[in-house]
């Protein structure tokens, strides 16, 4: 698991948002602006990984009254090792092509899609 | 809260329907978040994408495909169908209430099924309805052919000589016209009949009634097997006039036999091989019973599946006769008719298409009736706990 090129940017960038506060439940429109991601692309990545059994979900125990309950979310034990693992490798990856895109005669054509994010 | 929030929210709590039982949280899930999102145009793009969610996660595309595909079907079948203006306005009303009425039953009976017992959850399930639809609606055109020949009075000479012998009873219909009324209780009947099938096969194909797929496949199989030996041996009705040497419409033939065969052992195979298939871990006085279930399941299945495919090529090879020249060759080949025998033989074999309504009723009974045997004779034959031999699968959970 977590090897290259397994998961999209989009999904990367959701796990990097989960594992910043790898124990704590998130909610997903917190996750939304962390990520920037539109709510119908949050949501089918955290459906996946949640098939996946990397993120487990579960609805909140007391609602603010006035509001419907809120969803929650959190990396599992097995889904922190691999992101970690996966962010880690994107990391190198991007390293490697900013090393390419740097030496001399290289072709400098920036490639399109959500940068690989940081780990926390 | 606003009206248009209310609307919106309505529509929202409705859509999450659409959405798979399993996947439903997730839906949801967007919908309550979005009272965390600022209000105007974030909050409209996040339910926006709720709904790409449901549209997605609720499988939309290929429901409104399914959707499209079977209205188009059913326009075409009843297209097909419906009655001629020339028709006299009785026989008219009939096949009119005929179309209207079928095409009802295939439009609502899934939705009380639905609601009663839940959506089709297999591939296995999914494809007998469809069969079951296609075979109906095939059914609703050519049995509108076939009526309208019979009924139509022929304009004079041998024709009209033939058509006064086979309807002696009739009284003295006029030349040209359609004769009598429509037989309103064989009407009401077939309707009746065709409301049982369709209603049967949504309910042993739902998912609360917990048929096994494998159950369905395989009765399903052996029910085509039984349609496709039965319309050899019977095409036309019943009517043994055929000639052409795959079918030959005789009563004394190999192939006669294979269909008594295959009539009595396709539903008490089906039922042996759906019970054993069937493991109920711990408690053998439910597993019996859901054996029993399975096997009386395939057994209908299995008979159903047969008369309706028989009733299918049977109605539909009567309707072509009628209206293809090469159909009637083929159907009789090496043989040189008169146009007065061709048009009795025409004749016989329209009024001979009751008889697959008879086929209709008794398939099934014998088919469920073979099935529980099936699989009371399975379960006869199934280790005992605690022996050596090894556990079969479990066919579907909950």
């Amino acid at each position: 698991m977590g090897s290259r090129g397994e998961f999209s940017p989009q999904t990367l960038a959701v796990l990097a948002a989960l594992s910043g506060q790898a124990s704590a439940w998130q909610h997903g429109y917190a996750l939304a602006r962390e990520t920037g991601l539109k709510s119908g692309t949050l949501y089918p990545i955290l459906i996946r990984l949640a098939d996946r059994g990397l993120v487990e979900a579960c609805w909140q125990d007391e609602p603010v009254p006035g509001r419907p309950r809120r969803h929650l979310y959190r990396l599992t034990a097995n889904g922190l090792a691999s992101a970690t693992t996966a962010l880690a490798e994107a990391e190198l990856a991007a390293a490697e092509r900013a090393a390419t895109t740097t030496r001399p005669g290289a072709n400098p054509r920036r490639r399109r899609g959500v940068a690989a994010p940081v780990v926390p | 809260m606003s009206w248009p929030s209310r609307i919106a929210t309505a529509a929202g709590r409705g859509a999450l329907r659409l959405v798979p039982a399993g996947r439903r949280d997730w839906a949801e899930a967007v919908w309550a978040e979005a009272h965390e999102v600022p209000t105007g145009w974030p909050r409209l793009a996040w339910r926006a994408g709720g709904v790409l969610l449901i549209a997605k996660e609720g499988q939309m595309a290929r429901r409104i495909g399914v959707l499209l595909l079977g209205a188009a079907a059913a326009g075409a079948a009843a297209w097909a169908a419906w009655p001629e203006s020339s028709v006299r306005l009785s026989h008219g009303a009939a096949d009119q209430g005929d179309v209207i009425i079928t095409l009802a039953l295939l439009a609502g009976l899934p939705l009380l099924t639905r609601w009663a017992l839940g959506p089709p959850d297999s591939r296995a399930a999914r494809w007998v309805r469809a069969g079951c639809y296609a075979a109906i609606l095939a059914i609703m055109p050519a049995k509108a052919v076939t009526d309208m020949f019979v009924g139509a009075v022929p304009q004079g000479g041998l024709d009209r000589h033939t058509y006064d012998l086979s309807n002696s009873n009739g009284g003295l219909p006029v030349p040209g016209t359609v004769s009598g009324g429509p037989d309103w209780g064989g009407e009401i009947f077939i309707l009746f009949i065709t409301a049982c099938y369709v209603a049967v096969i949504l309910a042993l194909t739902a998912r609360r009634t917990k048929v096994a797929p494998a159950t369905l496949a395989i009765s399903a199989c052996a029910g085509l097997a039984l349609g496709l030996v039965m319309f050899a041996v019977d095409p036309l009705g019943g009517a043994k006039t055929a000639t052409n040497p795959w079918l030959h419409g005789s009563a004394t033939d190999p192939l006669v036999a294979l269909a008594w065969v295959l009539l009595l052992s396709a539903p008490f195979v089906a039922g042996a091989l759906a019970a054993k298939r069937c493991h109920v871990p711990d408690d053998p006085c439910q597993a019996s019973v859901a054996r029993a279930w399975q096997g009386f399941a395939a057994g209908l299945v299995s008979n159903g599946v047969g008369a309706l495919t028989v009733t299918v090529l049977g109605i539909s090879t009567t309707a072509l006769m009628l209206k293809s020249a090469w159909v009637r060759g083929w159907l009789y080949h090496g043989q040189h008719l008169t146009a007065s025998a061709v048009y009795g033989r025409e004749l016989y074999a329209s009024g001979n298409v009751a008889f697959y309504v008879v086929i209709c009723v008794i398939f099934p009974i014998i088919g469920l009736i073979a099935g529980l045997v099936g699989s009371g004779f399975a379960n006869t034959l199934r280790p005992q706990p605690g022996s050596d031999a090894g556990e079969l699968t479990v066919p579907r959970s909950g």
